[in-house]
């Protein structure tokens, strides 16, 4: 393994923690309803040297991310006044003035310099009305890790507007079967950087991410059955955690990374059983007739959503860890499948088999509140969360292929972000990366 | 901007840096006492594959010289596959027909042994759908065993919707995709 060149990156707060009061009103979870106009300006460079392909790159990934938070409505850039032009950074030397005719009420400013391979990212947000910054951050890297300032500077955005960072500065894992075979890829959230981390050539299938670290969980035929093996993505190592006769299953991880529910055919029907890490048997957590898989778990990890025919038709079930008992928590429909979650606890989202098509759904954990958000052509499926649960990323064959989508947890903004070639299904969404 | 403070921020940074280079998460190391600049550090991007431009690609091999390229061979000329309905894995009168032949070949041909695929069509949950492969391939198994076929001679893998006869998308590719194979295990 390649040791990697480490990428030593400060940061510099400037100003104090804003408190705008005009800000603080704003409704994070529910993004897209209260847009705010910001206008996004292109980054000037510090030192004079003129590089405009890596400012509109990074213009590119600022814009894509705040118009996937729903938060904003950008100002046209086609408006914009002499301010824009002029590197002022500190409050005092931004022309609030000009900003405002244009019915701003948020502003974005930057300076960039590259020296060699290093690239420093001066970046600055403010509150128009205020007069005021609300974020400032100098990041230094490498040249290639721009769009990764980028990323981290729109989760710096929600931070200051919201209280709450966004989830851009992450990985999706997916299954593409761009090579011949189903293998495991990691890719930014706009699609960009897509990776492929298992050479299997066998059938790679549904991954998790574990949440204390840069690794995952996922399923694959490699040794000729369904077996889980755990990958370390940053050294390639790689171990085999569940291989027990039959099916080892539609693996996730316990929010606090201890243990592991999964499905396993061990004693002849499919029931969902707790392992640890390392693949010990924990605990029997279902013995019914019918079929158990696609457990999620909730935050406090004592509750289990999964998937059961037990009452006849695929339903979503939820176990009680301690106790034991089950309950259903789907009513409607006569297939629904692959439940996820959300990290905040008060959502779980599904898919539904409805006139020949699935669609995601989403539902509260007693069972009200259920609501659609996905319509028109194609199967929509394997819905799991952004860790902030503002985000969902889903597969979606509308286009013809399977391919990665993210959508607002209102169904609202849904954009394609896997790129082009293979079938890509059952994305999973990092923590903060 | 205070170059001054800056300046010395900044280099309390690289020594933190180096020290810290390991962190996984941002570190807070620095608050200036005036309550102004904060300095962090931020973690090394050490994903195999970013940041230096070049990817893992270690040869982890098969292990079971089993991939894709030879699964669909191996077929057992005298043993037929059967087809099951949507989400159903109880064996269609046409199946217990195609299956009583298949008892006959396999009680004919006594050396023979035979892995049973269970697979889907594509719509569902992968997971139900390898639970659901499973549980046909167990069915037919069961059949073929209450049929007179030893049943140590029979083996069972699901494949759920992963291996689809025909790659299209309309009922007549799901009917061909919902089904059991017979395949040579010896």
């Amino acid at each position: 393994m390649k040791t990697l060149s480490r990428l030593i990156t400060a940061v510099v707060t400037l100003a104090g923690i804003w408190t705008s009061p005009a800000f603080a009103q704003i409704e994070i979870s529910a993004p897209g309803q209260q847009a705010i106009p910001l206008a996004l300006t292109r980054f000037l460079p510090l030192d004079g040297v003129v590089r405009p392909q890596l400012a509109e790159d990074l213009n590119q990934v600022l814009e894509a991310d705040l118009d996937l938070s729903g938060l904003f409505t950008l100002v046209d850039p086609e408006s914009f006044l002499g301010d824009a032009n002029r590197l002022g950074l500190s409050s005092v030397e931004v022309d609030f003035g000009q900003w405002r005719l244009l019915r701003a009420d948020a502003l974005i400013k930057g300076g960039y310099a590259v020296q060699g391979d290093q690239l420093t990212l001066e970046a600055r947000l403010y509150d128009v009305v205020g007069r005021r910054q609300l974020a400032g951050r100098r990041y230094i890297g490498k040249v290639s890790d721009l769009r990764r300032m980028g990323h981290t500077f729109s989760d710096q955005i929600l931070k200051s507007m919201t209280g709450e960072a966004g989830p851009f500065n992450t990985r999706i894992a997916y299954i593409s079967n761009r090579t011949g075979h189903k293998e495991l890829y990691l890719m930014e959230v706009d699609g960009h950087n897509p990776v492929r981390i298992t050479d299997h050539r066998s059938i790679v299938l549904n991954p998790d991410f574990s949440p204390r670290g840069k690794e995952l969980i996922f399923t694959s035929y490699k040794a000729s059955n369904p077996d889980i093996y755990r990958k370390e993505t940053y050294s390639g190592r790689e171990a085999k955690v569940s291989a027990q006769k039959g099916l080892n299953i539609a693996a996730r991880y316990r929010p606090d990374g201890q243990e592991i529910a999964l499905t396993l055919s061990r004693d002849g029907n499919s029931e969902l059983y707790l392992i640890g890490t390392g693949g010990t048997i924990h605990k029997r957590l279902t013995d019914a007739w019918g079929i158990d898989v696609d457990p999620t778990w909730n935050p406090n990890g004592d509750q289990i959503a999964f998937v059961s025919d037990r009452q006849g038709n695929p339903h979503i079930f939820i176990l009680d860890v301690v106790t034991g008992q089950v309950r259903r928590l789907t009513k409607d429909g006569k297939y629904n499948a692959t439940p996820a979650w959300n990290p905040k606890g008060d959502r779980i989202a599904f898919s539904r088999l409805e006139g020949g098509r699935f669609d995601i759904f989403t539902i509260n954990p007693d069972g009200s509140d259920e609501r659609r958000l996905t319509f028109g052509p194609g199967n929509k499926e394997h819905a799991r969360w952004s860790h902030d649960s503002r985000f969902l990323v889903y597969s979606s064959d509308e286009d013809g292929k399977r391919g990665i989508y993210i959508m607002r947890a209102d169904g609202s903004g849904s954009r394609r972000v896997s790129p082009a070639g293979g079938d890509c299904s059952h994305p999973a969404w990092s923590n903060e990366w | 901007m205070k170059k001054h403070t800056l300046r010395i921020i900044l280099s309390v940074t690289l020594v933190a840096a180096v020290m810290c280079g390991c962190a996984k998460k941002p570190a807070s190391v620095v608050v200036d006492p005036s309550g102004e600049p904060v300095v962090s550090t931020m973690p090394s991007e050490d994903v195999a594959g970013y940041g230096n431009g070049s990817m893992s690609d270690q040869a982890t091999g098969d292990g079971s010289g089993y991939g894709m390229g030879t699964m669909g061979d191996g077929t057992v000329a005298g043993l037929n596959r059967i087809f099951f309905e949507f989400d159903q894995f109880t064996l269609t009168p046409e199946a217990r027909d195609i299956l009583a032949k298949n008892a006959e070949y396999m009680k004919a041909n006594t050396g023979l042994r035979v892995r049973i695929e269970g697979h889907c069509d594509e719509r569902g949950s992968d997971e139900y759908n390898l639970a659901l492969g499973e549980r046909r391939a167990s069915a037919t198994k069961n059949y073929m065993v209450s049929l007179g076929v030893d049943s140590d001679r029979l083996t069972i893998i699901s494949y759920g919707e992963e291996m689809p006869l025909d790659p299209g998308r309309s009922e007549s590719a799901w009917s061909q995709n919902r089904r059991a194979e017979f395949k040579d295990a010896r």
